[in-house]
């Protein structure tokens, strides 16, 4: 970090406004994806994708709107730490709902 | 680091170095992990809220897709592209201070302001909308209707299955301001391509007279009524962070005004812009997850 | 700002003060962003929490002491029960060590000058007073009887009593905790001092690191959680009502989420602090240090594996069940390790029973205990029959008071020179380590037979065949109280009356005890520089002993 001053060089205005388009191409992806039925391929599709777009665009905030790209390693730890712990929230949480009644324990 | 010459009495203090600190680079690094550690709490913050949207929309998918229906995608698309922009002039803040430029550093807070600004009046246009059709989750919150009979006609007689949900909106008589919904197609829907829950085929029915399995209307609102709630407390709580950082923002308008911020020092930008980006990505999570399920029942 | 910068700035002429005599007025303590000044005012306010919740144990107690429900009705208590845990857990054990020992330590042991973030130290303890007068103040109301876990639907739909007012301060509450915890991270990142790489850092140090995680990853989850509970309370929505489509479990899942990862800020600190005691008062260096920190952050990080072992009996699937049973027993690896090398730590080692060192081997023992008998409740088949009995009020005795609040006194006995200068009574202290450590078992020990033999906990009233071994568990408990209000006197008395500590009272190498007691705001006179590994007890670590000796020996007289 002691060398913050060298961060301007990494990013520039074209690229800023790149990253910018990025995004804004994948909204509108994301708003036409969700009105095409991709759910009767496996359920849960269409929302798959919407959180891949997602994912995407928010990966690409982080890295350079936000400047991880050039961090240090913590703060990457940081980033992707703390989506490992929702993860870890959502599939034990799930596990749970998942398997309610079902299977050899059931009844 | 830059090193600035020292008298003999006092050891130079560079503008904004608190006394804790050796250095500069030592400040900065411990703002910012400061700032990051703040973050990841705020994403287990929200992220309570998506365990819990995450187990009710796995048990109640027909209710959240029917919900999601009734909620605004175009303003909820035009918000999102509205924070994507304000996201942007945010990331030139920073850009710019890191130039020490303070007129373009000023007008980019400015306009990070406005569309910060935008971004909640047209949540407050989606909020008056819920308002108006009843669809506020909590009794009496919602706008009360008369029970004047010219509104009875329109769809009440009929099952709640065969409500046409492309109809215009109609305003149902609502005398005490109640949470209302009165079309549950999509369960009838879900019911003959047979991908109903297991919770939902519980959760939706009631035995009928001959012991077959009846739609129940209210029994379906009450699992469209957590959606809403679910909608209410993430877009609220998403729009109280907003508010902070236009407070934020206030306050990083007038130092930068000041001529504060230089290649020397813009920690505070940079931090604020942090807090902005991240709100920014919470709604570009929210936006696909309540704006858009099921969107293709619709067409 | 302006003393503060004047010292910063090096007037040599200065005259050498401490962080006590640096300004007397009301506003030097208020404002102040010493983290030893905000460390002695939380010593203040944890312990007026503390006593409180004293009163409502004794309350308790004294109910028990008759199988008849005849001290208070039981709807009384209800709320006495409820409100004991609330004070004890949010308001006591949570910010016990680490924002008293840990804010005022965790500089002095890596060598910087505060806490990098101080106004954030600061707020911290401006918001634990807000949490904790938001919820004294709905406790004057009439307070709550939901218990501290706050179970839906009872406390959204059944319960009348304040459950919005507490969740608020529990929720306010949640975010001093979250502030302590970022402070530490960064504060142990950023602020060592030269030379005192990771793996030189005293392990209450990694106990701490540990334990801010837990504080930052949990946290902010059980704050979301009494956020919806109290929001769903006001509107009745729905969602934790499962007569209208919500769900309880779900209320059970999120609460556990952080409120069993809490139970590792309650442990984690404490077991820092023993790390301390036991090396340090065996003149040893610790036994496998790598292992007891890197077995503190697989606490950290395993213990938010094992939340549904709160919920066998609630209605999760068995399947959950089985997978969190088993993670649970492996949650346990790690705190056995800990175990394992403090006590090869102790072999051979020259061991001083001194007061501290009480505490610490009390600890060793009831948390012994405290850990195995979780195993026995983790144990899918044996909890059905133990859950929700006295045999787990037994359990979490052991650990939380055997374990964090044995760790606590004995640190604050440890500490206490370099907090305040002043040398507390050995006699008496011994002899309150000892009643507390027999109070406490002939409170809890009972309990574990009454749990077994099927009292469930949560009553005012138990069957009379009973009655002896709650009679043993109260007189234990007058015991234990009478350890426990035994150090408040003559801890107190050695402020005033104390012999002179000196700089290093007990020969120590950590870098707390290089400089004076108490030390000054700015911690340390020049920037340490570390050249010795932690717990280096001869002449390599540039520990003078002799010098030592003779400067407190001419500093005492
Ligand atoms: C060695 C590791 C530990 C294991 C395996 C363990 C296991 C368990 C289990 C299975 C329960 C649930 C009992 C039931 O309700 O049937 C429980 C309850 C509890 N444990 Fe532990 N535990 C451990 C350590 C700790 C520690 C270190 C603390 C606190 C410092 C703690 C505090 C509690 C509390 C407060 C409860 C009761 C929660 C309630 O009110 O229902 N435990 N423990
Ligand atoms: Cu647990």
């Amino acid at each position: 970090m002691s060398d913050n001053n060298s961060e301007h060089l990494h990013m520039n205005i074209p690229k800023y406004i790149g990253i910018f388009m990025i995004l804004v191409v994948g909204t509108i992806a994301t708003y036409f994806a969700a009105t095409v039925d991709m759910d009767r391929f496996f359920p849960g599709a269409n929302t798959l994708v919407a959180l891949l777009i997602a994912f995407t665009k928010m990966t690409f905030v982080m890295l350079f709107f936000m400047h991880v790209y050039w961090s240090k390693r913590l703060i990457w730890l940081a980033a992707v730490g703390s989506f490992f712990w929702l993860a870890i929230m959502f599939a034990y949480t799930m596990q749970d709902y998942l398997t309610r009644g079902s299977g050899t324990f059931s009844g | 680091m830059s090193t600035h010459e020292t008298s003999d009495k006092f050891v130079y203090h560079e503008p904004g170095l608190q006394h804790q600190f050796e250095d500069m680079g030592q400040q900065e690094e411990s703002v910012s992990i400061g700032m990051w550690m703040f973050l990841v709490q705020e994403i287990l913050f929200f992220g309570g809220l998506f365990t819990a949207y995450l187990v009710f929309r796995s048990k109640y998918p027909m209710a959240f897709a029917a919900g999601s229906n009734h909620l605004d995608a175009f303003w909820g698309g035009l918000n999102t592209l509205v924070l994507i922009v304000s996201s942007l002039t945010m990331a030139l803040t920073v850009y710019y201070a890191q130039k020490s430029n303070r007129s373009m550093q000023v007008i980019m807070i400015v306009l990070t302001m406005f569309f910060g600004a935008t971004f909640l009046g047209v949540k407050a246009i989606e909020y008056t909308d819920k308002y108006n059709h009843g669809l506020i989750p909590v009794a009496g919150l919602n706008k009360k209707i008369k029970d004047d009979k010219a509104a009875h006609e329109t769809g009440h007689e009929k099952p709640c299955w065969e409500v046409d949900h492309n109809a215009p909106a109609v305003e149902h008589p609502n005398p005490r301001g109640d949470f209302q919904w009165t079309d549950c197609s999509l369960v009838k829907l879900a019911q003959d391509k047979n991908f109903l829950t297991e919770s939902e085929k519980i959760g939706y029915f009631v035995k009928d007279e001959n012991g077959g399995d009846r739609i129940d209307a209210n029994k379906f609102r009450d699992k469209v009524r957590i959606f809403f709630f679910l909608y209410f407390v993430m877009t609220g709580l998403h729009a109280l962070h907003m508010i902070v950082g236009l407070g934020l923002m206030l306050w990083l308008l007038w130092t930068a005004f000041r001529g504060h911020y230089t290649s020397e020092y813009y920690m505070p930008v940079e931090m604020s812009g942090l807090y902005w980006h991240f709100v920014d990505i919470v709604w570009i999570f929210l936006f696909p997850l309540l704006y858009l399920l099921g969107r293709h029942f619709l067409h | 700002m302006n003393a503060q910068t004047a010292i910063t700035e090096g007037h040599a002429d200065t005259p050498k003060g401490n962080y006590l005599t640096n300004g007397s007025t009301l506003a030097s303590w208020l404002l102040t962003k010493d983290h030893k000044r905000i460390a002695i005012m939380y010593l203040i306010s944890v312990s007026v929490f503390f006593m409180m919740g004293g009163l409502y144990a004794a309350t308790i107690r004294l109910e028990l002491l008759t199988p008849a429900s005849d001290l208070v009705e039981t709807a009384t208590y209800n709320k006495v029960f409820t409100q004991h845990g609330i004070l004890m857990i949010f308001f006591f054990l949570i910010p016990s060590i680490p924002a008293i020992l840990g804010n005022f330590l965790l500089p002095l042991m890596i060598g910087a000058k505060d806490l990098a973030l101080p106004r954030i130290n600061l707020i911290s303890l401006y918001i634990y007073w807000l949490g904790g007068g938001l919820t004294l103040f709905a406790l004057m109301q009439g307070g709550v009887d939901t218990g501290w876990t706050f179970y839906t639907p009872y406390s959204t739909t059944f319960s009348n009593s304040f459950v919005m007012f507490v969740g608020l301060g529990i929720f306010i509450n949640g975010f001093s905790s979250i502030l302590t915890g970022l402070n530490f991270i960064v504060t142990i990142h950023t602020m060592r001092a030269p030379g005192m790489t990771w793996f030189r850092m005293p392990l209450f140090v990694w106990a701490h690191y540990a334990t801010s995680l837990v504080m930052i990853l949990g946290t902010p989850v059980v704050a979301i959680t009494v956020l919806l509970l109290a929001i769903e309370r006001a509107t009745h929505v729905g969602i934790f009502d499962p007569s209208i489509g919500g769900d309880p479990i779900l209320f059970q899942h999120m609460f556990w989420f952080y409120s069993h990862p809490a139970v590792y800020i309650m442990i984690l600190p404490g077991m820092g602090v023993i790390s301390e005691l036991i090396s340090n008062f065996s003149r040893k260096k610790v036994f496998g240090y790598e292992f007891i920190a890197f077995s503190s952050i697989a606490i950290a990080v395993f213990g938010f594996l094992v939340w549904g072992h709160h919920m066998f009996v609630s209605g999760q699937s068995i399947y959950a069940g089985m997978v969190f049973s088993f993670l649970t027993m492996v949650v346990a690896v790690p705190s056995a390790i800990k175990m394992f090398n403090w006590t090869a730590t102790l072999y051979k080692g020259s061991i001083s029973f001194d007061t501290p060192m009480l505490y610490a081997l009390g600890f060793m023992g009831l948390f012994l205990i405290g850990g195995l008998t979780g195993l026995f409740l983790g144990a899918i088949g044996l909890t059905v029959h133990l859950t929700d009995t006295y045999f787990v009020v037994a359990h979490f005795h052991y650990v939380m008071v055997g374990g964090q609040v044995i760790a606590y006194l004995g640190g604050i006995h440890y500490w206490w020179p370099k907090m305040t200068g002043r040398m507390y009574s050995e006699f008496w202290g011994k002899i309150s380590a000892m009643l507390v450590f027999v109070g406490f078992n002939l409170t809890f020990f009972p309990q574990f037979i009454l749990g077994y033999q099927g009292m469930p906990r949560r009553y005012a009233a138990y069957p009379e065949e009973l009655q002896v071994l709650n009679i043993f568990s109260t007189a234990g408990a007058s015991v234990l109280g009478i350890g426990l209000i035994m150090p408040a006197i003559y801890l107190t008395h050695s402020l005033i009356f104390g012999k002179k500590a000196g700089d290093n009272p007990w020969m120590h190498p950590g870098l707390e005890w290089r400089t004076s007691s108490p030390p000054p705001t700015e911690n340390f006179d020049v920037m340490p520089v570390v050249t010795w590994e932690a717990y280096e007890f001869g002449e390599e670590s540039g520990l003078d002993l002799e010098g030592a000796k003779r400067r407190d020996a001419a500093s005492i007289a």
